[in-house]
């Protein structure tokens, strides 16, 4: 940004000719001090001649009715009906052999009801705020593109709405809100919220993925049959992905965690390619030095992997903003973490 | 006033000719891509550079439906209208790369049809039609002509020649008009000479030191086929709004000759180009009125507020979309964003949008979507940080066109310069009260502001393929403008 302050007195036009001999050009990371009342000028990198990544859409897009949601609609609506009925028979049934019997059955029935109402009405609510942290990935991710400012505020002041129960995040929050108004361009603002918003809940979401995957390479590594690894790992990636989603500002329910566990595997699918080249080799190595050493030990440390695998991944789903101006978390660092925590149990 | 007969023949003509698009759009859909701008705003170079983008591969990044690859391919067909000139796309390319020389400005409208063959989202191969038209930026300021008769055209153009700065240059014209007896008998020499001095006139208004938009009518300044008719000889008369003319007399001479104007050069020209657009760009450049001074904002502003009611002819009328086209998308571009650092883009994006506020807030409050953005389509310039003693200035490096003068130089058009164009305020408001200095008040050492010309870049050719022309958020206007129909 400009480092002009308001009330100082506007800049003079000025031109010089490049091949003055008082002018100097000077390269890009060439540095040294300019001579005295000697010009110096120094060409910028072109951002417009820079790469841009663009990465892949975290989720395929939806095409098509979805027969299938429709399908389970209707099946839900029969069960319900079906349920009903059998509710309003039974309360029947108890009147007709004691009054009493049948005022107690419909007092359980109205609970059932109000209760169904507002599980139903937190799940809808945790799955509307789920999308809602969906699209503002997909949001922000236009506009590190687009370097739309309109747009960036928005979604500033939707990331607000959504931090604001956290209270970890009570200084980032304030500071940020102090930058709304200031001249920033649309993709700086949003790297400006990554770096105030997410820095902290990067940090927590790291040791939640590697204090899960410890636990599950332990977990592994004494288990006496496999069926009980396999059952905690699965327990251990779901109280993972929660603990995630909560972080990041989700509050999934039951149909919320169906949906971000499918959302979290599709993205594994996705980007497995793409981490298989990086890191898969040097995990089978590791994996394999372990496993002379022994073999529970190896297999613990392939499903702690795994498991650090899965978290982060579900940290990419949670995360509202994509990794831009903060590092994404890698795998080497957590196995790093996990290795090290073995080496102190030994 | 109750529409004339005239008014409402013109208006069924516009709904047949709708109808008939409308029609056409189901087999084959359309966008027709309105490029209006006042002259010398760019649209030439931005139509060129927008076909060149899109049909040889330029670096869109913004632009979704190409950067994923979605667009298979684009390519030039046959225009539909057949009695309109071709745009000369191949010969704005040769001239832009080869010659790096911005190309001449317009004379006369052209057109140009773009087919894009694109895969939707869900999969479907389809197909969409471009047309793009090109004309003279001075032709626009006729349209709000439009709605004002020769009386009232005459006391609006009287008022504005004699604003201080105008007046110097309507002087001999002044002495002229003075002369001439409204209420005496029709003198053709008298004609001619008043509209030749008239045009003298407005075309000194144009110089760069001044460059004033608000000059009506545009076919004085770039009259086409219709040079020397009668229907360009006319000009204002110091007469009444509310007062009439007696046959026989010069003031009923001009009144009908102004009159034969709005239909033989305004009518067909909004019926065929303006009234049928879906999409819209406004291109303004608003570096040349900081380069002349604030009275040329002013102007810059008042032109631009007269061409964007015009856009409301379509709204008010009570006939259903069916029969009226509608523009749902309007882009308000400030281009040549590359004679400025990047940091100052935002600033003159703030500038363009408190010239279009009120025509902006218009269009949103009748559901259009509306974006303003500061773009380059070709960009002439690199960045650079220019450092003399302490002090950093964002600056540009580029070689400016041959003629341009800098430090009281006049450079070659081969000697590349750094150049700092001076700073834009934060406040656009500071702008419009009017204390800055410009080359129509001040000398070229004084001004606030100095935005050089710059030539056409120097694109280094790899291979046979032709290179792709730099730009500065082509790709976001193209997003904005055509980017929800390539769904």
């Amino acid at each position: 940004m400009n480092d002009k302050t308001p009330g100082k007195t506007p800049r003079r036009p000025v031109t010089f000719k490049l091949d003055d001999p008082g002018v100097i050009v000077m390269d890009p990371d060439e540095t040294g001090r300019p001579l005295r009342g000697a010009v110096q000028i120094t060409p910028e990198a072109d951002p417009a001649q820079l790469p841009v990544p663009i990465d892949a859409p975290l989720l395929p897009a939806r095409r098509g009715f979805r027969w299938g949601t429709l399908f389970w609609g209707a099946v839900a609506g029969l069960v319900l009906l079906g349920t009903g009925l059998g509710v309003v028979n039974l309360i029947e049934d108890l009147f007709a052999r004691n009054e009493g019997l049948g005022f107690l059955g419909v007092a359980f029935a109205i609970i059932a009801a109000v209760a169904l109402m507002v599980v139903i009405s937190r799940e809808l609510f945790g799955l509307a705020r789920l999308a809602t942290i969906e699209k503002l990935h997909l949001r922000a991710a236009e506009v590190l593109l687009s370097d739309d400012r309109a747009a960036s505020r928005v979604i500033v002041s939707d990331l607000l709405k959504l931090a604001h129960q956290n209270p970890q995040l009570a200084r980032a929050r304030n500071a940020l809100a102090t930058h709304t108004d200031d001249i920033i361009d649309g993709a700086d603002m949003i790297r400006l919220a990554e770096r105030e918003l997410m820095a902290p809940l990067d940090e927590e979401a790291r040791r939640l993925v590697s204090t899960a995957a410890q636990r599950v390479s332990v977990v592994t590594a004494v288990s006496p049959r496999a069926m009980i690894d396999v059952l905690f790992v699965f327990v251990a990636s779901l109280r993972m992905i929660r603990q995630l989603a909560r972080l990041y500002g989700g509050r999934p329910g039951a149909l919320g965690m169906i949906r971000l566990m499918r959302h979290v595997i599709a993205h594994l699918a996705i980007t497995g390619g793409m981490a298989a080249s990086d890191s898969l080799i040097q995990q089978m190595l590791g994996h394999g030095i372990a496993a002379k050493l022994s073999q529970r030990l190896g297999e613990g440390v392939l499903n702690g992997l795994l498991t650090a695998r899965l978290g982060l991944a579900a940290i990419d789903v949670t995360r509202p903003l994509p990794f831009n101006a903060l590092p994404r978390p890698a795998l080497a660092d957590l196995a790093k973490d996990l290795l090290r925590k073995k080496d102190e149990e030994e | 006033m109750p529409p004339s007969f005239s008014d409402i023949v013109e208006e069924a003509r516009l709904s047949a000719r709708a109808l008939r698009d409308y029609g056409e759009g189901f087999f084959h859909p359309t966008v027709r891509l309105g490029v209006t701008g006042l002259s010398r705003a760019g649209k030439t170079v931005f139509i060129t550079a927008l076909i060149h983008g899109l049909t040889r591969g330029g670096r869109f990044p913004v632009f979704e439906a190409y950067s994923s690859g979605r667009i298979a391919r684009a390519q030039l067909s046959p225009q539909p209208d057949d009695a309109v000139p071709r745009f000369a796309y191949e010969g704005h390319v040769r001239t832009l790369i080869e010659e790096r020389r911005w190309p001449n400005s317009t004379s006369d409208i052209s057109e140009l049809r773009l087919v894009i063959e694109y895969q939707r989202q869900n999969g479907a191969d389809r197909k969409l039609t471009l047309d793009i038209v090109d004309y003279p930026g001075e032709w626009l300021l006729d349209l709000p002509l439009l709605n004002k008769s020769f009386e009232q055209w005459s006391a609006e153009s009287l008022a504005l020649s004699r604003e201080a700065l105008r007046a110097k240059l309507a002087a001999p014209w002044h002495a002229h008009l003075a002369t001439l007896q409204a209420e005496g008998h029709a003198d053709e020499q008298a004609a001619l000479q008043a509209a030749r001095l008239f045009t003298d006139y407005l075309r000194a208004c144009r110089d760069e030191r001044f460059a004033m938009s608000l000059l009506p009518p545009g076919r004085f300044l770039m009259p086409g086929n219709l040079a020397g008719s009668p229907a360009l000889t006319f000009a204002p008369l110091d007469v009444p709004v509310d007062g009439s003319a007696s046959d026989g007399s010069l003031w009923a001479m001009m009144r009908r000759r102004y009159e034969a104007y709005k239909h033989v050069v305004i009518r067909p020209f909004f019926r065929d180009h303006f009234a049928r657009l879906d999409r819209q760009v406004v291109l303004v450049d608003a570096l040349s009125a900081f380069n002349a001074g604030p009275e040329a904002l002013h102007d810059l502003e008042a032109a631009l507020a007269g061409i964007l009611d015009c856009f409301r002819i379509g709204r008010s009328t009570m006939l259903s979309t069916l029969f009226r086209p509608r523009i749902d998308r309007i882009l308000f571009a400030a281009t040549k964003a590359d004679h400025l650092h990047h940091s100052s883009h935002d600033r003159l994006e703030a500038v363009l949008r408190r010239i279009v506020a009120k025509a902006a807030n218009r269009a949103e409050f009748a559901g259009a979507a509306i974006d303003v953005v500061a773009l380059a389509a070709v960009r002439a310039t690199r960045e650079a940080q220019l450092q003399r003693g302490r002090d950093k200035l964002p600056s540009i490096l580029g070689t400016p066109a041959p003629g341009e003068i800098a430090n009281g130089e006049t450079l070659d058009g081969e000697t590349e310069v750094a150049t700092f164009p001076g700073d834009l305020p934060d406040d656009p408001e500071a702008l419009f009260k009017g204390d800055f200095r410009g080359l129509s008040s001040a000398g070229a050492e004084a001004a606030d502001y100095r935005f050089l010309r710059f030539r056409p870049p120097k694109l280094e050719r790899n291979g046979d393929a032709e290179p792709s022309l730099p730009h500065i958020r082509l790709d976001r206007a193209l997003q904005f403008l055509i980017g929800d129909r390539l769904q």
